[in-house]
């Protein structure tokens, strides 16, 4: 007997009609001239007439063709491959044939696989939303990463910018001292332009009353040398970056919108600027930044070459190269220079030398590895994510591969097949990763609320081109990349076989082992990451639990800071500060009040000194120690404690002996076996010596992380500052001091404004927010990678028991008891976590040095951090096992031998 | 022996209630059409499938593949609950045309 579907197929040309319904009509056609053809055996015809007798019943097969479409609309496909199946009519030397019909066809199977998807809900949603994840963390960081690090600095040409530094022995890099800044700019010859810049603070005071803004002094010409010209107005001229000419001053954007209210003649008017009339000269763009965003006006820095100093090292350096110059051209010059300024000045600059790095560079070079690390953590997120999906499509291929089957016995070719399920992993892919583009964009909020301080150019960060793209890309990577293996599984099953099984499966064995594979892959990865999360978390928890020396607690820390002008004298600035603690200590809630030149965690104040009756230290080998200057009262208010001796005291002023106290570091390092108290020291303030009548306990002004470093403090009334730190401890919350202490920084000097006001527990904590926030990402990551493989051992458990439904009920009918099947099918699952989780350790060991960088007081190899990492996944596979486990306990033997 | 037209207008309704009762495949239809009208009334096949096609289409036929006993698989053809309906209306409407015909042609008693 002729095959006759293959004969309907021949003859049939159904256009534009689903697949599926194509070989239902084939089907029912071939089995209908079957009939006919077997009714006229039974009626005695010999077996050719039989056949011409069956193929006599259709005979107009286009007329049949046309009647089947016309009749079968509700089944017919829609306009798209009515084009399809006309574009495949046209002869293949049609120009633009190929392409159109390649677009054709990926539209159709996209189409098709949609539908697909919709007629699995289960299967598509799990799928969609492990990809929205892993699409959405990467992109997330990767909005971050670009932000930060990859997109260039706002100025033109940013390569050529480079950042000079003094290198100082024992401190590495420095900040420049005028003196030396000035030789550099006369000496080289690789800079364009090179300019010093210095942050500052200047008090505006207009009818809102008093506001203290953040600003920058600058040589003349730096925004030439960024090649960015102002807006509105012009830059400075070199004859304004001149002591006492350079009452002259730029406006940010910002500051002229929200001062100024965006007065379009703003350029040309006089403003008071911490006492003293400036006029506004111009106005940058509302995108330009210089040094960082906090800076919102500019003044010429002015400084003066007669006097200039060169040990004070305070000023920021930047040069743009001369064309053809590179990094290590300029970096030789600079180097060279300053090692002969060091021989011609040994008494300030000895052995000190000057590095160059780019511009860029020094803004993100400290965050890099941090970054970095998240992208390495979100990568394998991503790894996690696409090898779950993997499983779930190999699960759903050998579900399918019936219609694999069925369509491949139609004539579709295998390229045709694997693009077919290759377009459902796309269509999959690009959905999730279009929900994923979303989560990442509602993420940049929260990403930037937690990061900022603590990630340069965080404010940087958005959805640009790049990050689209970036999104798009990872999205049909994974789309290919989880959606080729199970394509190319599903379109080998052979043909006969599985049809011939009546539907079952025989993906069976090769495709378990692929499955297995996979979720090995997935927990040795989660490992990994879960392994690098407890890491930072315990590297986290050491850290705060540092004691920083102090108590940060119920205090509120501000500046004041006093103008020349007014207070030209230490004597006027003494009396200020006198005042103002007098005021806040009497003032109910206040139980103490202090001053110091810098605040702990922000930065140091260090000065070299000499311990008297000893030989003086080599020229360029001074010992130095943090110096701060603070009132009596300062250490009752942080709460650090006397160890010997005495604190200072009130009456300790300018015309009394000078008094230091230093602390048990000091101690430590410069009095080794000996008694300090009763010393001198001199100190490179210019004062007379201290002579050091008290220890008090070890502070960690430079972070939680640095050991505490020797201090030295000596009473302000001996060595003022201009601009102070003020800190108040109170009964209750100190953020209800602020008006108190506002009002009473107005009662003592109306026109001086209180500002960078917060308590000091949130300066400790920001200190560690970079600390922070790569730990609650990373963290994240890992919660995430931890959720995923588990629905990925849930989901191929529960595969393999309702695979095994009649094995099981055998088994019970044997007489194993539920209990036995449990152990049986968690036994399983609980086998593949374990080698996952051997060869995950066995990864993270070699691994997570790379972020030893990250880590405080912890190994890398820290045996309790993998211990508890082993042990929750392997509790959470237990738990997704569990799960499948109890549905095989409560099959019924009966029922399951009856299923087929 | 009909002509085509008056054929045609029956055959959905033909269709319609041969698996009323009983799910059939299209050949058994056919053969079934024939053998009740004694051969008086018979189908090709390529007017016979698009009519079953254009009824599933309409939803008053459903099709199934099924493999019975010792034969080979077939889809079976039978009533939905929307074809109920209209298949009773048809047979009321084509009652009450043979009356009004018969009616009027006088051919019933008298």
């Amino acid at each position: 007997m002729r095959d006759w579907q293959d004969y309907v197929r021949r003859h049939l040309r159904l256009s534009g009609m689903t697949p599926e319904r194509e070989v239902h009509i084939v089907r029912e056609l071939a089995a209908q001239l079957e009939d006919f053809y077997r009714e006229a055996l039974a009626r005695g015809r010999n077996e050719s007439d039989a056949d011409a007798y069956a193929a006599a019943q259709i005979t107009d097969w286009a007329r049949m063709a046309e009647d089947v479409r016309r009749a079968d609309r509700a089944h017919q496909a829609p306009r798209l491959d009515r084009l399809t199946s006309a574009l495949e009519a046209l002869p293949p030397s049609q120009p633009q044939r190929g392409v159109l019909l390649m677009l054709t066809h990926l539209m159709r199977d996209a189409r098709y696989a949609v539908r697909q998807l919709i007629k699995a809900p289960g299967f598509t949603a799990v799928a969609i939303l492990t990809l929205a994840l892993g699409v959405g963390t990467t992109t997330t960081i990767f909005s971050v990463v670009n932000g930060v690090l990859l997109r260039p600095l706002p100025y033109p040409e940013p390569d050529s910018l480079l950042r000079v530094h003094e290198l100082v022995p024992n401190y590495g890099r420095f900040s420049v001292a005028p003196a030396t800044f000035l030789d550099w700019r006369q000496q080289n010859s690789v800079f364009e332009r090179l300019a010093a810049y210095q942050g500052t603070s200047g008090t505006f005071t207009d009818v809102e009353g008093p506001a203290r803004i953040q600003g920058a002094a600058v040589s003349w010409d730096v925004f030439e040398l960024l090649r960015v010209p102002p807006a509105r107005g012009t830059g400075f001229t070199a004859d304004q970056d001149k002591p006492k000419a350079n009452n002259v001053i730029v406006l940010s954007h910002g500051l002229w919108q929200r001062r100024f209210g965006g007065d379009p003649d703003v350029v040309g008017k006089s403003v008071s600027l911490s006492g003293m009339p400036v006029t506004i000269v111009g106005v940058m763009p509302a995108d330009f930044y210089f040094p960082a965003r906090t800076a919102e006006y500019w003044r010429p820095i002015a400084l003066n070459p007669a006097n200039a100093s060169r040990g004070g090292h305070f000023l920021g350096v930047i040069g743009r190269a001369k064309p053809g110059i590179d990094l290590a051209r300029a970096s030789a010059e600079m180097k060279a220079i300053s090692e002969r300024l060091a021989l011609q000045y040994p008494d300030n600059s000895a052995k000190e030398s000057a590095e160059v790095v780019s511009l860029h560079e020094q803004v993100v070079g400290a965050i890099r590895p941090a970054l970095l690390t998240l992208l390495a953590a979100v990568g394998v997120v991503v790894l996690i994510a696409c090898a779950n999906v993997a499983n779930l499509l190999l699960v759903r291929a050998s579900v399918r591969e019936k219609e694999v089957a069925i369509r491949t016995a139609l004539g579709a070719g295998r390229r045709r097949l694997v693009m077919q399920m290759l377009s459902e992993s796309l269509v999959l892919a690009v959905t999730g990763g279009a929900i994923g583009l979303l989560l990442a964009y509602l993420a940049l909020t929260p990403i930037q609320t937690l990061s900022a301080g603590s990630i340069p150019r965080v404010a940087d960060v958005t959805i640009d081109r790049s990050v689209l793209l970036f999104a798009f890309g990872v999205s049909v990577l994974t789309g290919v990349l989880f959606g080729l293996a199970p394509a190319w599984h599903a379109s080998r099953a052979g043909v006969g076989a599985v049809l011939k099984e009546g539907g079952r499966s025989s993906v069976g064995t090769g495709g378990r082992w692929v499955r297995a594979t996979l979720l090995v892959v997935e927990m040795a990865l989660s490992i990994i990451l879960l392994v690098g999360a407890a890491l930072l978390l315990r590297s986290f928890a050491k850290l705060t639990n540092v004691h920083p020396g102090f108590d940060a607690d119920r205090v509120l820390a501000f500046q004041v800071a006093l103008p020349q002008g007014p207070y030209p004298e230490d004597s006027n600035r003494i009396a200020f500060f006198d005042r103002l603690l007098e005021r806040l200590s009497a003032t109910p809630g206040v139980r103490a009040a202090g001053v110091v030149q810098t605040l702990p965690m922000r930065g140091g104040y260090v000065l070299s000194f000499d311990v008297q009756g000893r030989p003086p230290a080599k020229p360029g080998e001074e010992p130095s120690a943090n110096h701060r200057v603070v009132n009596p009262d300062y250490f009752q208010t942080l709460g650090i404690p006397l160890k010997r001796g005495r604190l200072l005291a009130k009456t300790d002023i300018e015309t009394t002996k000078f008094v230091a106290l230093i602390d048990d570091a000091f101690v430590r390092k410069h009095f080794v076996n000996e008694d300090p108290i009763g010393r001198q020291i001199k100190i490179g303030n210019g004062a007379p010596p201290y002579e050091i009548v008290g220890i008090v306990g070890d502070v960690h002004y430079d972070g939680l992380e640095s050991t505490a470093a020797p201090t030295m403090y000596v009473p302000f009334k001996q060595d003022v500052f201009g601009q102070m730190w003020v800190l108040a401890r109170s009964d209750g919350d100190p953020a209800a001091l602020g008006n108190v202490a506002r009002q009473a920084v107005h009662d003592v000097d109306p026109n001086l404004p209180a500002f960078s006001m917060s308590p000091l527990a949130t300066v400790v904590s920001e200190s560690v927010a970079q600390r922070r926030f790569s730990m609650l990402l990373l963290a994240l990551f890992a919660g995430v990678a931890l959720f995923l493989a588990a629905v990925g051992l849930y989901g191929v458990v529960s595969y393999t028991v309702s695979q095994r439904t009649r094995e099981i009920g055998l088994r019970l009918a044997i007489g194993a008891s539920p209990g036995d099947v449990l152990k049986m099918v968690v036994g399983g699952g609980m086998k593949l976590a374990a080698v996952g989780v051997v060869i995950g350790l066995a990864g993270a060991l070699a691994l997570t040095s790379l972020i030893a960088k990250l880590l405080f007081d912890v190994t890398p190899f820290d045996p309790a951090s993998y211990g508890a990492t082993a042990l929750l996944l392997l509790a959470v596979a237990a738990l997704a096992c569990y799960v499948p486990a109890r549905r095989a306990m409560r099959v019924d033997p009966i029922v399951a031998l009856q299923q087929e | 022996m009909f002509s085509p037209e008056l054929k045609k207008g029956s055959l959905e309704m033909l269709i319609l209630s041969l698996v009323e009762s009983v799910p059939r495949h299209g050949y058994e239809i056919g053969k079934l059409v024939e053998a009740r009208s004694g051969g008086r009334l018979t189908f090709a096949l390529p007017t016979l499938y698009p009519t079953l096609l254009r009824l599933g289409s309409r939803g008053w036929i459903k099709g199934r593949w099924v493999e019975r006993a010792g034969e080979r698989e077939r889809c079976f053809y039978r009533l939905t609950n929307e074809g109920r309906r209209v298949l009773a209306e048809k047979r009321a409407t084509w009652r009450q045309y043979v009356a009004a015909v018969d009616d009027v042609l006088g051919t019933t008693g008298a």
